[in-house]
């Protein structure tokens, strides 16, 4: 699984681009208000990745801010009412988010198409109307007053910072996102590109034919669900995290359709996808916000114009054929 | 109880024509129009316009919202989804641009429109009271009534009419109707049409009632895809099962359920998952759809 | 010759329909063994009992004197019966090569965190499943194809691709559907060809299922006739031509078809 030379220069590029270019060139122009824009892209694209990975067996997965929203609650509740360090809470969040996908998965990931499509949409609906109706989280007033991560260190050595004495944490929330997402995807890629991986696509070429050479479909598929959903809950743990809150209406329908586009945007066959495709849908709409009261007309009408044209995603454009990611 | 029941037959019925839209345009396209929420309200916003505003008559209001929906939905299913199903590696496409099509006509309703809830003059006053037992205002009576008319309508011309034969061919085997003579494309268009028309009767239909809002048409989707999920996809009956089930499981849940709050849907969503680990397909499905 | 599939008084019903009724038999170690009999005779019902693509009504196949039935695909596909399709089962946009790799994953050593993290014996795996899968296809004449994505490949192709997938998982037991079906005369003979080497040289025993009578009397060493969901006969070749219950269930039909 060697890199080409290429390869590592792109990485390299892209590496030094986020962590050392972005924050050079927002503190030439003074623009700070970008990185909570880029924060927002890096954390969406953390929970996009899932979804994207639901889709490698085959699935499509409209659930994703079912998971945000219980990552963000479970974060939340853990630092407010049991005042668990943020960063324990985060990978809290996320193997909790795993564990609600693996019991609700058992019956819906037998479902195939169109209906999986459909029981996942609606489970984004229920999750929200649950976070209203139970007493730990808050009703419709929901968790605020999230406070800042503190410093974490180990040993007596710190590691992280205590956010709250920072004076801009705009920064610190950025790097913070960054890293998620450079390990997130690392982790992605690595995982397609691994037996899992390939287990993966037989699965989604043809079920049937994948389980006659012995591949436990059941599992795999329980097992990509479970990730798809832990990177879910840790992108919703972030979120609130930097939002200081957490309402029912943080992750809604709307937003589980996102998720669905940025991969379906970026092309499902590509494993940095889902990241592309969710820095063009997040800033496509935030420019287009000079246009008021137009803005999600002239959004949707360039999504529509996108699908009609290049119905395969954007990243198509640049290659021909094939996964050679 | 009388109550739960008159509740539940009043919102099955409701509920099924929603259903029943959806699921017809699932048959023949293998599309999940995710914008049937937002037809709906259009339906309804169509409707308050011409009866609510103008002070025409409301079967003429009725018949605009269908008009409206009808060609909305021919104009989306030519110039969109038939190229898009065409020219695209992988069905899932269309679901991309059906929930761009739900951005799309949310954004319209809010410029034309705008995001106020919008209610019209009753169109029958007084109440039914059975003895304090059974209470429904008429014009809810007759809401429904009209309800189960178009349903009994839809189904008269899916089985004894030569249009409905040709859809109905076509939901079966798209390539053996075509074998068949049918003209796929145009009647794709005429299911398609016909399926937004629904939509757009029952927003119509009850815009009289529950008035209408721009927030209602996701929520209504996914009513439709419960409906849909627990009938069997792209079979009528089930959708009209799908309908009356959800509406008396609602209609229950809100009168048994209501001191613990909100907790209908959650139940309800945790029973269709139970369903549907035993029975995947739904109650009136093929498998697999 | 010891009997390594025993199939024990099988019976599927789909509601009031019975496709198979109280079917037994054994397949040999080593044999070549076909199921034939007119279209709807339930060949195919019974092929996906065998691999547990679908559960008996009662009945049971036992593999080594364990039973097979009634479990998962993939678990019988451990056990070494593996199943193949026909050819429009194929992973599409995989090519030959991919395939028989990915068909390979049942001989892992390594965990799939292993392979996750790249360790010592996930390397291993992934240079002895190329090896593997280029010996496999020399074997089975597919070398200059093996680069090729399956959905580009011709029909004959498509065969000789699933009998390498199924290869691939090392299976002592092979099930062929229809290996034959659609094919010329040339293609089946190399068809037949290949079917007995695989015998021959991997030793794997092979059950299938087929139309083509003149294939199915060159290449098997016993043959089971189905006729409405019964087994009307069982024997050789030679036994079978002249069984008169066989050539009255194909009489009229299939006399042709038989090809005496």
């Amino acid at each position: 699984m060697g890199f080409s030379s290429k390869q590592m220069m792109g990485l390299g590029v892209f590496l030094f681009a986020i962590f050392v270019g972005v924050p050079l060139l927002i503190g030439a122009t003074g623009r700070w208000d970008f990185y909570f824009t880029l924060t927002s892209v890096a954390l969406l694209a953390i929970a996009s990745a899932g979804v994207w990975l639901t889709f490698y067996i085959g699935r499509i997965n409209i659930g994703q801010g079912a998971f945000a929203l219980i990552g963000a609650y479970v974060s939340a509740i853990l630092v407010v009412k049991a005042g668990w360090s943020f960063w324990l809470s985060l990978p809290a969040a996320g193997l909790f988010a795993a564990l609600v996908a693996v019991l609700i998965g058992l019956p819906i990931l037998r479902l195939r198409g169109v209906y999986f499509a459909m029981i996942t949409l609606v489970l984004t609906q229920v999750v929200t109307l649950t976070a209203l109706a139970l007493p730990i989280t808050n009703g419709a007033k929901g968790i605020s007053n999230i406070p800042l991560p503190s410093g974490l260190s180990l040993f007596g050595i710190p590691l992280i910072p205590d956010f709250g004495s920072m004076e801009n944490t705009k920064l610190a929330f950025y790097l913070t996102a960054c890293i998620l997402m450079v390990v997130t995807y690392a982790a992605l890629y690595r995982l397609v590109n691994s037996r899992l991986g390939h287990l993966c696509r037989s699965m989604q070429q043809n079920e049937e034919l994948a389980s006659s050479i012995g591949v436990n479909i059941a599992y795999i598929r329980i097992v990509i669900f479970a990730i798809s959903s832990f990177f879910g809950g840790l992108g919703g743990a972030m979120f609130g995290s930097i939002a200081q809150s957490v309402y029912p209406s943080s992750f809604q329908v709307a937003d589980s359709v996102n998720f669905m586009l940025n991969c379906f945007l970026g092309g499902l066959g590509y494993v940095f996808g889902p990241m592309l495709g969710t820095l063009v849908l997040y800033f496509g709409w935030d420019l287009l916000f000079e246009f008021g009261k137009y803005q999600m007309l002239i959004y949707s009408t360039l999504l529509i114009l996108i699908i009609r044209f290049l119905p395969n995603g954007l990243l198509s454009i640049r290659f021909s054929k094939g996964d050679k990611s | 109880m009388e109550q739960i029941l008159a509740n539940g037959v009043y919102l099955g019925s409701q509920y099924a024509m929603i259903a029943l839209g959806l699921t017809l345009i699932f048959a023949l396209m293998n599309v999940l129009n995710f914008a049937h929420g937002q037809m709906y309200v259009i339906g309804g916003f169509v409707t308050y316009t011409v009866y609510g505003q103008l002070g025409l008559p409301f079967v003429v209001a009725l018949v605009m919202s269908c008009v409206t929906l009808a060609i909305l939905g021919a104009l989306i299913e030519k110039f969109l989804f038939a190229p898009v199903i065409k020219g695209s590696a992988r069905e899932e496409s269309t679901m991309l641009l059906a929930a761009g099509i739900a951005f799309f006509l949310d954004a319209l309703i809010l410029i034309i429109f705008g995001e106020k809830q919008r209610g019209v003059p009753k169109i029958v006053n007084g109440v039914f009271n059975y003895d304090f037992r059974l209470i429904m205002p008429y014009d809810r009576i007759l809401i429904c009534g009209l309800a189960i008319l178009s349903i009994v309508a839809f189904i008269g011309l899916m089985q004894y009419t030569k249009t409905g034969r040709a859809l109905r061919a076509l939901a079966q085997d798209r390539t053996a109707a075509q074998l068949m003579g049918v003209n796929v494309d145009r009647y794709s268009m005429i299911g398609f049409a016909l399926g937004a028309m629904l939509a757009g009767l029952v927003g119509g239909l009850l815009v009289t009632i529950t008035g209408v809002n721009l927030g209602m048409g996701g929520p209504t989707s996914i009513k439709a895809f419960m409906m849909v999920m627990i009938g069997g996809a792209g079979v009528i009956s089930g959708a009209i099962w799908g309908g009356i089930i959800l509406g008396f499981m609602e209609a229950i849940g809100l009168a048994v359920l209501s001191q613990y709050g909100d907790i209908t849907y959650l139940l309800i969503f945790i029973s269709l998952m139970i369903f549907l680990a035993i029975r995947p397909q739904g109650l009136m499905g093929k498998p697999w759809g | 010759m010891s009997s390594l599939i025993q199939v024990k008084n099988v019976t599927k019903k789909y509601g009031g329909l019975t496709a198979n009724n109280d079917i037994s038999f054994d397949v040999g170690e080593h044999e070549i063994l076909s199921v034939i009999g007119p279209n709807g005779a339930g060949k195919s019902t019974l092929f996906k009992m065998i691999s547990s693509f679908t559960p008996t009504t009662s009945g049971e196949v036992l593999y080594r004197g364990e039973r097979i039935s009634n479990l998962k695909p993939h678990i019988v596909a451990r056990k070494g019966v593996v199943r193949t399709f026909q050819e429009t089962t194929i992973f599409k946009s995989m090519t030959v090569r991919e395939s028989v790799v990915v068909a390979q994953h049942l001989r892992a050593k390594a965990s799939l965190a292993g392979y996750f993290w790249g360790s010592r014996t996930a390397q291993d795996d992934v240079a002895a499943f190329g090896k593997y899968a280029d010996e496999l296809l020399e074997f089975l004449g597919m070398s200059e194809i093996a680069n090729e994505l399956a959905s580009n490949l011709p029909q004959g192709n498509l065969r000789a691709l699933g009998i390498a997938i199924g290869l691939a998982t090392a299976p002592k037991v092979l099930l062929l559907d229809e290996p034959f079906a659609g094919m010329n005369h040339d293609e089946t003979m190399n068809m037949v060809n290949l079917v007995r080497s695989v015998r021959d040289e991997r030793g794997v025993t092979i059950m299938l299922v087929e139309h083509d009578m003149p294939a199915v009397m060159s290449i098997s060493d016993r043959i089971v006739v189905l006729n409405f969901g019964e087994k009307i006969a069982e024997g050789t070749p030679s036994e079978i031509q002249n069984n008169e219950n066989v050539i009255e269930a194909y009489l009229g039909s299939a006399d042709d078809e038989i090809g005496m």
